[in-house]
């Protein structure tokens, strides 16, 4: 007797078992796999070697006086290709600002690209898995002359439905 | 009579370890099951060539083993040729009868015609023109 309600609760152990590992497995692999911090970073490395290369500035980018870069040119110059055909609005940002070696609490130079609804996520803590995935980047360049630029890169990375449930 | 008893506890227990046995083995393949579903891999590679393509500097080949995709495809009776496919910036891997996962790249390169080569897929990349 004692042996067939110990059977009996065996059998409901296996169940609640069964059960549980066939919710996690769905839960587990019914979950997208988010790729955007490595996207973001990839942007990031992207943007960084339009601007400079070898620790100079590119001349494409800076003739030795101002910054040739701009909205209309900054996708051709850096290669890059903002269209998502799965979203309605486009799902990256970028913002590039440079400050020169003289007055380095100075912008000498700032531009925005993409969807600057983004930017707004950047300000909210990293947990929250639902918002946008952003990376910032300082680096540095010497111009022709050896001056020296602090370069300030933040991408941002939307794309939420695509990696987040 | 004593013989008889110790023989019949001995066969529930070795019944009730090979029913156990045979629960593990239920559940193991389940869960391999679901992580070499078609959709868990094609949304697992078309990101993986997505973020391949990002990462590039043409001129360059990219070649990446996709055997379980291969496998995967063959079952499903879709040739490994048509598994992947680059319209614009978007990757597309489809290893059933479905419409396959769709991921898009940033990189504004030109990504020539993706062919297998065995359990690998080559992905030659230059500038665009």
């Amino acid at each position: 007797m004692g042996e067939k309600i110990l059977s009996v609760y065996w059998f409901a152990i296996l169940v609640i078992v069964a059960g549980a590992i066939f919710v996690m497995a769905g839960i587990f692999y019914g979950s997208p796999y988010d790729v955007r911090e490595i996207e973001a970073h990839l942007l990031s490395n992207r943007v960084a070697d339009c601007l400079v290369r070898q620790g100079n500035l590119q001349k494409e980018i800076f003739d030795g006086k101002s910054f040739l870069l701009n909205e209309q040119n900054f996708l051709d110059l850096c290669r890059l290709n903002f269209s998502s055909p799965d979203f309605e609005r486009e799902q990256y940002f970028v913002r590039v600002e440079v400050f020169g070696q003289q007055e380095p609490e100075r912008k000498i130079f700032e531009l925005e690209y993409g969807n600057k609804n983004l930017e707004a996520d950047c300000k909210i803590e990293k947990e929250y898995s639902r918002t946008a995935s952003c990376e910032r980047r300082v680096l540095f360049g010497l111009d022709k002359d050896g001056k020296l630029y602090k370069i300030k890169i933040l991408s941002v990375v939307g794309k939420i439905k695509k990696n987040v449930r | 009579m004593d013989f008889e008893k110790r023989g019949e506890i001995l066969l529930q227990n070795i019944i009730f370890v090979i029913l156990n046995l045979l629960f593990l083995v239920v559940l193991i393949l389940f869960v391999t099951s679901r992580a070499n579903s078609a959709h868990v891999l094609e949304e697992g590679y078309a990101k993986q060539i997505a973020l391949l393509i990002d990462a590039a500097n043409p001129p360059m080949l990219i070649k990446l083993n996709m055997e379980k995709a291969r496998r995967v495809a063959e079952k499903n009776d879709i040739p490994f040729s048509k598994v992947v496919r680059i319209r614009g910036n978007v990757v597309t891997v489809r290893l059933d009868s479905g419409e396959g996962y769709s991921y898009s790249f940033f990189n504004n390169v030109d990504v020539g015609n993706p062919y297998p080569d065995g359990d690998f897929y080559i992905f030659p990349i230059s500038a665009k023109e």
